[in-house]
Order: C-alpha cells, then sequence, then structure tokens
C-alpha cells in the first residue's frame, strides 16, 4: 500500500466537482462511454460467464473509468485523481497473500484465478442487526463452522436496552460490547486467534478507533472494513479511518455494493463499476481486500440470474487481472430455513468460486430484517465453494449447474419467502442447528449433489 | 405525431433540446399551460412506472427529470403569469439523517418528486433533526421526509418525530420515512405517518397526502 498522505491530500486540492455534476456530467457518461467501447454484453444464458475475453474487456473498461473519473470526497467536493502509473504500481505491488488471524488459528489468504483448484478463502457472516440477547449464540454459532476462515459478527442495534445511535456514546458502548462478545464467541470455540473482521456496529470513525485493542477488541491480525458510497463517492470520516487502519496495523477490507438498477443502470454497467471499485479499494482505501456486495435495486439481493452473471464477470475481471483479494458476498432473497435461500446459496457460492472469487456468505431474505440468517445458509454457500475448487470445476460446468440451481427458484425471486429467524432455526443454548432445519440442508444438499457438485464431505 | 406528443415523447426520452424545443412549439401553437404541465406530469409518471417495474433504469429516470425540467423552465413565465396560480402540489423538505451520508435512495425520490410537480427542499445528507424542522417551517413545508440507510440513524427519525411533538406542531407536518432498514412497524413504533417503502411507492402516498391538502391542481 502506498501514499497515503497524497491521497488524503489530493481529497482536499483535487478538481472541484458539486455531486450532481460528478454523477450525470462525469459518471454517468463515461461509464455508457467505455460500455459502448469495450463491447460489454449481458448474455443471461451464462449467469457463469466463461469467456476470458469479456472478463479481460470489463478489466480495462474499469481501468479507464476509474482513471478519468476517479473518486469524489462528498465533504469536500474535490475529486481524487489517480494517475495511470501510480494505478500501475499499486497494482504491482498488491501482495495476493496475507497471514491473517493469530497463532494456531493464523490462515493463509491467498489470490486465486477462475476455475483454481485452491478453495477459495471463506467468511462466514450473516450480515444482519440481532437481538442483544442472542448476539452471543448467534456469533458462536458462525465461529464453531469448520470452514470459516474468518467471521465478521451481526451488528447490535441495541446495547444494556439502550438504542444504538451513531456518534453518541451509546454507539462506543455498543462497539465495546460487540467487539468484547465477538472475541468471547471465538474464543468459546477454540478459536481464539481467529480472523475477525470488526465491527459492524461501529459506523462512525470514532467508533472505529475505540475498538482498536489488542486483548479485547480489535487486533491488528484482525480486519475492519470501511464502505465507499455510491457511487464512487467517498466522504472524511472515511478517510478517517483509513488514517486510523495504516496507523494500527490491521487489514481494511472495502466495502463496495454497486446498485443494480442505480446509475450504473444495467448489469454490463454494474460489472464494470464493481470493477472500478477493486481499483478505489486498491488505491483510494488502501485496502488489503475488497469486500463486494452488487445487489438490486429493488430486492437488494444477488442471486438472481443478472447479478449472477456480473458477480462472475467481475471477479473473473480481477482475478485475472490482479492479485487483489475479492470476497463475494453473497445477498440472498428467501431466508433461513427455506430450500429457496439454499438452492440460492449453493448457485452464489458456486458462481463465486469458479470465478476467482473468495466468499462472504451471507445475508439472507434481503437482508432486511432483525435476526433472520443463520450460518446454515452460509456452510451450503462455501461447502459448495470448496467442493467445485477441489474437483477442478470448469466455469462451463459451473453454468449449466447454476442454470438449474435457477430453475429451482428463479421464478420466486419477488415472492421469496421471508423464512425464519436465527432462534427459530437455532437451540440458542447449544448454537446448534435445529434438527428440522439440518434436514433440509441435508436434502437440498444431495439435490445439489446430483447435479454435479462432488461434495467433498 | 403533433407537437404536443412529441414534447411529451421528448421528455420520456430524456432528450433535452428536443423537449426545450417542442415545449416553444406547443406554446407557439396556444396550447393552455394547464394542459402541457398535464401531459408532461402524464409523461412522467410513465417514467416513473417504468422505472418502479425496472423497465428503466436510474440513469434514463434522470435524464428524463433534466429534460422535464428544461421544459418547465421554458414554461415559468407562463405559470406565474397564469391567472389559474398554478401552485405545486406541495412542499416536501427531505434530506438523509444525522450521522448518515447515504444519498441514492433519497436522490431517487427528489427527482421523482420534483418531476411530479412537488416543490423539493433536499437538504442533503447528514442532516441534524433540528435542521429539518427549522426549514420546514421557514418554507411552510406540507410534508418531510427523512432517509436513514443505518439501523444507528434510524433513531434519528424517532427524533425528528419526537422533537416535532415537543415544539408543538408535529400535526402541521405529513412525516414519511425511508430507507432499506425501514419498516412499517417501526413508523408505527415511532409515530411517523407513512412509510416510504421504495421511489414509487413514495410517490404515490405524497400524491395522496396532496389530494388530500387540496393542492393537486398541477
Amino acid at each position: 500500500m502506498y501514499r497515503l498522505w497524497q491521497i488524503l491530500d489530493r481529497a482536499n486540492t483535487g478538481p472541484f466537482c458539486e455531486v450532481e455534476d460528478f454523477n450525470k456530467k462525469i459518471f454517468m457518461p463515461k461509464l455508457k462511454e467505455v460500455i459502448k467501447k469495450y463491447g460489454i454484453k449481458y448474455d443471461p444464458d451464462h449467469p457463469v460467464s466463461d469467456d476470458d475475453d469479456v472478463a479481460d474487456r470489463v478489466w480495462q473498461a474499469a481501468c479507464e473509468l476509474f482513471l478519468e473519473v476517479g473518486v469524489l470526497n462528498v465533504d469536500t467536493h474535490r475529486r481524487i485523481i489517480i494517475e495511470e502509473s501510480e494505478l500501475k504500481e499499486a497494482l504491482y505491488h498488491a501482495p495476493g497473500r496475507y497471514l491473517v488471524g493469530e497463532g494456531k488459528d493464523a490462515r493463509w489468504w491467498q489470490d486465486r484465478c477462475p476455475e483454481d483448484s485452491a478453495p477459495p478463502f471463506c467468511i462466514f457472516s450473516g450480515d444482519i442487526t440481532c437481538d442483544e440477547e442472542i448476539f452471543l449464540p448467534m456469533t458462536v454459532a458462525y465461529c464453531q463452522e469448520p470452514l470459516a476462515d474468518g467471521v465478521c459478527a451481526s451488528i447490535l442495534e441495541e446495547s444494556m436496552g439502550l438504542k444504538i445511535k451513531a456518534g453518541s456514546p451509546v454507539e462506543l458502548a455498543g462497539v465495546t460490547e460487540h467487539a468484547m462478545s465477538l472475541r468471547q464467541a471465538a474464543k468459546l470455540v477454540g478459536r481464539p486467534g481467529m480472523f475477525l473482521v470488526a465491527v459492524g456496529t461501529a459506523l462512525s470513525a470514532m467508533a472505529q478507533v475505540a475498538v482498536s485493542n489488542d486483548q479485547w477488541g480489535v487486533r491488528y491480525t484482525d480486519a475492519r472494513l470501511i464502505g465507499g458510497l455510491s457511487e464512487l463517492n467517498i466522504e472524511n470520516d472515511a478517510m478517517n479511518k483509513i488514517a486510523h487502519c495504516m496507523n494500527y496495523g490491521c487489514f481494511i477490507g472495502n466495502l463496495t455494493g454497486s446498485i443494480y438498477g442505480g446509475y450504473a443502470g444495467r448489469a454490463e454497467g454494474v460489472a464494470v463499476l464493481e470493477t472500478a471499485y477493486h481499483l478505489m479499494g486498491l488505491t483510494i482505501y488502501q485496502a488489503n481486500f475488497q469486500q463486494s456486495f452488487p445487489f438490486h435495486l429493488h430486492f437488494t439481493s444477488n442471486s438472481g440470474r443478472e447479478m449472477l452473471w456480473l458477480i462472475s464477470v467481475t471477479h473473473q475481471a480481477v482475478s485475472r487481472n490482479s492479485r487483489i483479494l475479492s470476497t463475494s458476498n453473497g445477498f440472498l432473497n428467501a431466508g433461513s430455513g427455506t430450500e429457496m435461500v439454499l438452492y440460492e446459496a449453493a448457485a452464489h457460492g458456486l458462481t463465486s468460486t469458479v470465478s476467482g472469487g473468495h466468499l462472504w456468505e451471507t445475508a439472507v431474505a434481503r437482508n432486511k430484517t432483525r435476526n433472520y440468517a443463520t450460518p446454515l445458509e452460509a456452510r451450503l454457500a462455501c461447502e459448495v465453494g470448496h467442493s467445485v475448487a477441489r474437483q477442478g470445476m470448469t466455469r462451463t460446468q459451473a453454468n449449466e449447474i447454476v442454470n438449474r440451481l435457477l430453475a429451482e427458484y428463479e421464478e420466486n425471486i419477488a415472492t421469496a419467502p421471508q423464512g425464519k429467524m436465527f432462534q427459530e432455526c437455532y437451540d440458542l443454548k447449544t448454537a446448534q442447528p435445529t434438527s428440522w432445519y439440518e434436514d433440509m440442508f441435508g436434502e437440498v444438499k444431495k439435490k445439489v449433489a446430483a447435479m454435479g457438485v462432488d461434495f467433498v464431505y | 405525431m403533433s407537437n404536443m406528443e412529441s414534447l411529451v415523447e421528448a421528455v420520456k426520452a430524456g432528450e433535452e433540446e428536443d423537449a426545450v424545443t417542442y415545449v416553444k412549439a406547443v406554446i407557439e401553437e396556444g396550447h393552455e399551460v394547464v394542459n402541457i404541465v398535464a401531459s408532461l406530469t402524464d409523461g412522467m409518471r410513465e417514467v416513473g412506472d417504468a422505472f418502479g417495474k425496472m423497465e428503466l433504469f436510474l440513469p434514463e429516470m434522470v435524464m428524463a427529470a433534466d429534460a422535464m425540467t428544461a421544459a418547465m423552465d421554458e414554461l415559468k413565465p407562463l405559470i406565474e403569469a397564469s391567472a389559474a396560480g398554478m401552485v405545486a402540489k406541495g412542499t416536501v423538505v427531505i434530506g438523509t439523517v444525522e450521522g448518515d451520508v447515504h444519498v441514492i435512495g433519497k436522490e431517487i425520490v427528489v427527482r421523482m418528486l420534483r418531476a411530479n410537480g412537488f416543490e423539493v427542499h433536499d437538504l442533503g445528507y447528514n442532516v441534524n433533526t433540528l435542521d429539518f424542522i427549522k426549514k420546514a417551517i421557514e418554507v411552510k413545508a406540507d410534508i418531510i421526509g427523512a432517509s436513514a440507510l443505518m439501523s444507528t440513524t434510524m433513531p434519528n427519525q424517532r427524533e425528528l418525530v419526537k422533537l416535532l411533538t415537543e415544539m408543538g406542531c408535529r400535526d402541521d407536518y405529513h412525516v414519511i420515512i425511508g430507507g432499506a432498514p425501514v419498516t412499517q412497524p417501526w413508523v408505527e413504533e415511532i409515530g411517523a405517518d407513512s412509510w416510504g417503502e421504495n421511489a414509487a411507492k413514495s410517490i404515490e402516498i405524497l400524491e395522496g397526502i396532496a389530494e388530500k391538502i387540496g393542492k393537486n391542481n398541477v
């Protein structure tokens, strides 16, 4: 990572631009231009693209978009522009491999390529808010998953009975509770050095700074996410977080979710933008990895056909052309305790893995309602990911399977069942799934196996 | 195709220059300004509906809204001179609550409201609760819209309703709230008036409010 101080300076001295003009006169026209120039076209028959050329053209389009448009600091109204030589330098120096976590629980996280036989690095996360009283058992349930290389806990809405409000003292209380409970959960399952991504409860930079603590909080062997704003915008608070994390020494994940139906428009635009976000993460956020969650404006999900295509193309573009580590974050329509969500999880895990991505699984029930997520959905996505990597599945084979998986749920996306809450699917005392949900998991897994996934176990 | 039809088509297609050309032509032809505005509004409603169904995407809607604005700028002198005393459907003060910098959903709503004839005062993001209220008092607003994307900024929506009540002006405004984590139960819990589940739904609700307050004459 490099040149942080130059980036911070450019956030105050770059070309002046108001956000309205940035969106309308700079970002949207340039995106339209590069989509046309590089001939990028959504292919609904291939939710898993097997076209290297498309991936490379998306990469070229993303580079051109990013270098010309830059990133707007909405607080200073300045564009941060990166030079081509600087981008090349950053790409050259991207390590492509990190040792994360510590002690016996430390893991190597390494870059992959499409159809790679090395399994994806798997981060388990429900990505949802939860009741204070179930935070610990829910986090234990995620931490104990065998395939979890890392965990990001759910988000607290209350602390000691008080509603957490960003920027307030209750936020400080909430983030402390979050960090301590997450660390406790990892210790309880015998993985005290586990790689943790924390803490989602902290929205403000102040709260992020408050949890940097080697004993009870976020360690330098852990990571935290710093989010971007839609689209290609940044704010001073995020820059404060970057400066702090660089100084503290923890890993930085740049959290970006391009919106299908938003300023980037359709699948082609979202693929180019999401790829460009990886460049933004590398150069401006000083990120060690990208946390990528493109989502559909109406459904807040990314398991539909057009979303899988753009996930597939984005991860191929990035993994074929760089050593940037990138997690693909599932956002599923149906909720826990339904067959539909398991098929969606399998499709997302499969598509992302054969495209060269790592896995961050998974938000469910459109990531909308408190307590709606369990580790079982993530488990299936990650078991599929490990298995298809180990069996050397090609993108062409994966596309056939994903089309079959889509047939199981595609028509029901608009009316997807919300499913059940964590405490209805898991025993809170043991943090184990209920037998009915485990049975359902087993049945769906058998059907996915029959489609061609050779499960490792 | 008549010039009026061409005007509407130009707006729907986001062709700003054509929209100005055709609006000048229909003014020249002597059409009543009320009828021109009504046709344009119908056209924009179609754009909004298509956006709601994802037949159109945000870039196209932005272009259509800009074309609409350009056409309306040409009509402004006629509207101001109109004996009919055309007024906006309602005055809306809107913003993203304090601590929250997410704007895209709010921006979509702002564009659609403006295109549908509302007077909109967009306060941007990270808006202090009292600033919503001060602005609403200043511009004699009918509606206050507050967006929050994060669960930890949603309490500021509650704060807005609470402060309006404590200041004795809660009944002066229709309070609509929105944002990804917002739900109908939250609306009820904090005592807001309605839930803008998405942009199209927000417009539908506020059109209804405009009817109620007798300002739907555009």
